[in-house]
């Protein structure tokens, strides 16, 4: 085995090999174009290395030619691979250089392939075998080809191109890949055309060896790779480090955190996230499991949010009740969110849960007790109304009355065609059915509510408490004024409780216009949409107004302008309205009188995510 | 004289005791409306029904026997406002009024108006049919009773102005020798008038003459400056 067969058969298997590896990263990842691109330049040398292999053995000028001929095809790979190179790793270089340099090398190769023997050569005459690396290798001897000139042109148009990228990236910041790379094609590209000029025309009688340049070139570029390789075991090194710092963190914090592989449906969880769902401590669980600690009555909602969540890439949050193996219940506040693989697809959900049984209980305690105060707050506001409930009922009964004892009549005189009956009784089934909604509704507020929030008709809630304080308006001379906005959207509400909201601006308005002449008692009940995703309803009355200085002191407990308050019905309203996620303020208005008005969140459009939860209002939790 | 064709004058619709009674309904709340409506039709009435006053307001006054039967809160001009509206205006509707409010003190200021009667709902129909009953009688003879006023008015106008002292005297219990004293004329100058007044009054007696007078309003003459 000679040297010469030694030393390239080396390259060309070293330049293989790495080309296999990066070949190999390629195919897993294949947005890693650089990792292609660099096989492709490794495989284009190892193939110089061949074909120079077999024109230093070469016996005729006949084979030299097909050898040399057949160098262009890998030397036509370097150059466009590399140029791809410095494009994608460098991310510079102008576009128009580098399809020059391509297209000039591929015109070489063409002509290459339609010239005999070759491009470089017109007529090889002899082949003559000179010593090298102390053996005897073939050298080919002949009229030269001009147009060999576009070849050599092509690899300048690659360090122009080079230069210009390097320059770019350099001025950018990234010097050290910069320097390393566009050095390295620079020098060996430069050194390799300076030998074959020389080597052409027959200066320096050495055999063509641009593989060898080549291979200095595929060195840098695998060593400036392999940097990158282990750069990114580092960060990836030091985000797990930060990632258990995080964990820790988290824990110490009372936070439990977790994460749901996708793919596999494993969920690893922090040990006091499966202390929290009452896993025994490094426990692999399945989602299926862990919705299936959830309770009954969340489990649902929480299932359909959290894949919610992971189709539309949103921020999962909620609030649910867990039930533990050994049956006790707990309150747990979760959030996660989704994070995609690199083709998009949901590869991981990261979250946090924490333990909330103790705010959530002291909530739901508060909102008993609001709960019984709003009752009894209504029951006083019913029977502040109550004069004007019972002629509200009274017109449906008198109306059953009078018809029934009108075909009673007709029917004793003998007049009995059958059309006028049938008309008087349908009449008595109208009021009657009207007498019970009437009922219904008295009924829904004198009852102590069992606090259910639903998909709600503003103007629908409104209208039933306008026909109900109706008599009582007529009676205080009182115009109600309605101006409605047909177009509200639904609000996630409790009926009974906005509309007891309503109830005490109507009485409180109608009170403060008592003392005004009668033309000038008038309501003005607005419903309106200020902003997206808001509604507003507003009540305003011309009476005096409120007090000078602050207005919102109205809502405080115990403040009243009436000689028979007890001031706590705004205090309740107050609380109702911001226990919905509204608010509700005091403004005295322009003309004079009073008006108050309450704003709530609405629901999305689509009402296909609402939340629904049994007992919160299933707001967002930390 | 001019008293009374003012007086007249204002009664916008010449009273027609012949003419069918009619019974209104005003009330704000349709179903009750229409349950009245039915109420009144099987007792053989003839109704006709007005969701407000201003509604009813826009129909012409009736000159028969009419009765109204009127809710007392409405929107706008409420029942008892309509009482006194139409009192004001000297229309001679009897009016039932109808409440779902038992409110007693409101009762008593529509029964001193005159309301025929106060009914808090629901009623029992015979209430209602006996009220309205009442109430066309006592229409039914106001009319009458108009009517007949009108008649005198008519014969009155007729009256010289000379007829019409000497008439003014006769009632004052004057005879016919003071009269002529009175007035400076001949004893038979005064019988002369006195007998086409009788003429022209339809009466044959002083006795007559006196009632007519008094359904008239017209006043005996001032007593003797003398």
């Amino acid at each position: 085995m000679s040297w010469v067969t030694i030393i390239w058969s080396m390259a060309a298997s070293a330049s293989l090999t790495l080309a296999a590896m990066h070949l190999l990263v390629w195919c897993r990842k294949r947005a890693a174009w650089v990792n292609l691109l660099f096989a492709l330049t490794a495989i284009a040398t190892a193939g110089v290395a061949a074909c120079e292999l077999w024109m230093m053995h070469s016996e005729t000028p006949r084979e030299f030619g097909t050898a040399l001929r057949w160098l262009h095809v890998p030397g036509w790979l370097v150059v466009v691979s590399l140029v791809g190179f410095v494009w994608v790793y460098l991310r510079s270089g102008r576009l128009w250089l580098a399809w020059a340099a391509c297209v000039l090398r591929t015109l070489s190769l063409i002509l290459d392939f339609l010239f005999t023997p070759n491009l470089n050569y017109r007529e090889i005459t002899t082949v003559r075998h000179i010593r090298y690396l102390g053996e005897s290798v073939s050298v080919g001897e002949g009229v030269l080809n001009p147009w060999m000139l576009i070849s050599q042109a092509g690899l300048a148009l690659l360090v122009v191109f080079t230069v210009d990228a390097t320059i770019t990236a350099w001025r950018r910041g990234s010097r050290r890949p910069a320097l390393w790379l566009g050095g390295a094609i620079v020098f060996f590209t430069l050194a390799s055309t300076v030998q074959i000029v020389l080597v052409i025309w027959e200066v320096a009688r050495t055999p063509l060896t641009p593989s060898l340049f080549f291979l200095g070139i595929v060195a840098v570029m695998g060593y400036e790779l392999s940097r990158d390789v282990l750069r990114a075991a580092q960060l990836s090194a030091d985000l797990r480090e930060s990632e258990e710092r995080m964990t820790l963190a988290a824990e110490a914090a009372g936070f439990g955190v977790w994460m749901w592989s996708i793919p596999g449906n494993h969920i690893w969880g922090s040990e006091r996230w499966l202390r929290l769902f009452g896993f025994v401590p490094g426990a692999a669980v399945t989602f299926e499991e862990v919705i299936q600690r959830i309770h009954p009555d969340d489990r649902e909602l929480v299932e359909r949010e959290v894949r919610y969540a992971v189709e539309q890439r949103v921020v999962y949050a909620g609030e649910f009740r867990v039930i533990l193996p050994d049956g006790t219940q707990r309150w747990i506040a979760a959030r996660g969110r989704m994070g995609p693989d690199t083709l998009g697809n949901p590869a991981r959900m990261l979250g946090a849960a924490i333990d909330i049984t103790d705010r959530k209980q002291s909530e739901l305690r508060i909102e008993a007790q609001r709960n019984e105060l709003a009752h009894l707050s209504r029951a006083t506001l019913l029977g502040e109304l109550g004069g004007s409930l019972a002629h509200e009922l009274n017109q449906p009964l008198t109306a059953m009355v009078n018809n029934a004892a009108a075909g009673r009549r007709f029917i004793a005189k003998g007049h009995t065609d059958p059309q006028k009956l049938d008309a008087l009784l349908e009449a008595v089934v109208v009021d009657g059915r009207r007498a019970g909604d009437i009922l219904r509704g008295i009924r829904d507020m004198i009852r102590k509510d069992e606090d259910v929030r639903k998909p709600l008709d503003l103007n629908a809630a409104l209208a039933e408490i306008l026909r109900l304080v109706r008599p009582d308006a007529l009676g205080r001379h009182c115009t109600l004024v309605r101006e409605f906005d047909s177009g509200l959207g639904a609000v996630n509400a409790n009926r009974v409780q906005l509309q007891q909201v309503f109830l005490n601006l109507i009485m409180n308005a109608m009170e403060a216009m008592d003392l005004k002449p009668a033309e000038t008692r008038r309501i003005i009940v607005r419903t309106e949409r200020p902003a997206e995703g808001e509604v507003r309803v507003s009540v305003r009355d011309f009476g005096d107004g409120l007090p000078p200085g602050e207005p919102e002191k109205v809502f405080a407990p115990f403040f009243s302008m009436k000689r028979s308050g007890m001031g706590l019905g705004l205090t309740i309203a107050r609380s109702i309205v911001e226990a919905h996620g509204g608010r509700i303020t005091a403004a005295n208005a322009e003309g004079g009188g009073a008006c108050f008005s309450f704003s709530l969140p609405t629901l999305p459009e689509d009402g296909a995510t609402v939340p629904d939860s049994p007992r919160s209002g299933g707001g967002p939790a930390a | 004289m001019k008293k009374l064709t003012t007086h007249a004058a204002q009664s916008v619709t010449r009273p027609a005791p012949g003419a069918p009674p009619l019974v209104f309904i005003v009330d704000d709340d349709a179903s009750v409306r229409r349950s009245l409506g039915n109420l009144l039709e099987s007792g053989d009435y003839a109704v006709e029904t007005f969701g407000s006053a201003s509604e009813f307001l826009e129909r012409a006054a009736y000159p028969g026997p009419s009765c109204l039967v009127l809710d007392v809160r409405l929107p706008g001009l409420d029942g008892l406002g309509l009482q006194r509206h139409l009192a004001e205006r000297g229309r001679g509707e009897q009016i039932v009024f109808i409440t779902g409010h038992g409110d007693i003190p409101m009762g008593i200021q529509a029964m001193k108006r005159g309301a025929v009667d106060f009914l808090p709902k629901p009623f029992g129909d015979d209430q209602l049919l006996d009220a309205v009953e009442r109430a066309l009688a006592r229409s039914a003879e106001a009319v009458r009773a108009r009517a007949e006023l009108e008649a005198i008015r008519t014969r009155l106008a007729t009256l010289t102005p000379r007829e019409f002292e000497v008439f003014r005297l006769v009632i004052a219990g004057l005879l016919n020798k003071q009269i002529g004293a009175e007035l400076g004329a001949a004893l038979r100058t005064i019988k002369i008038h006195r007998s086409r007044l009788l003429r022209k009054l339809g009466v044959v007696s002083v006795a007559e003459l006196t009632r007519l007078a008094q359904k008239a309003g017209v006043e005996p003459a001032p007593p003797l400056g003398r």
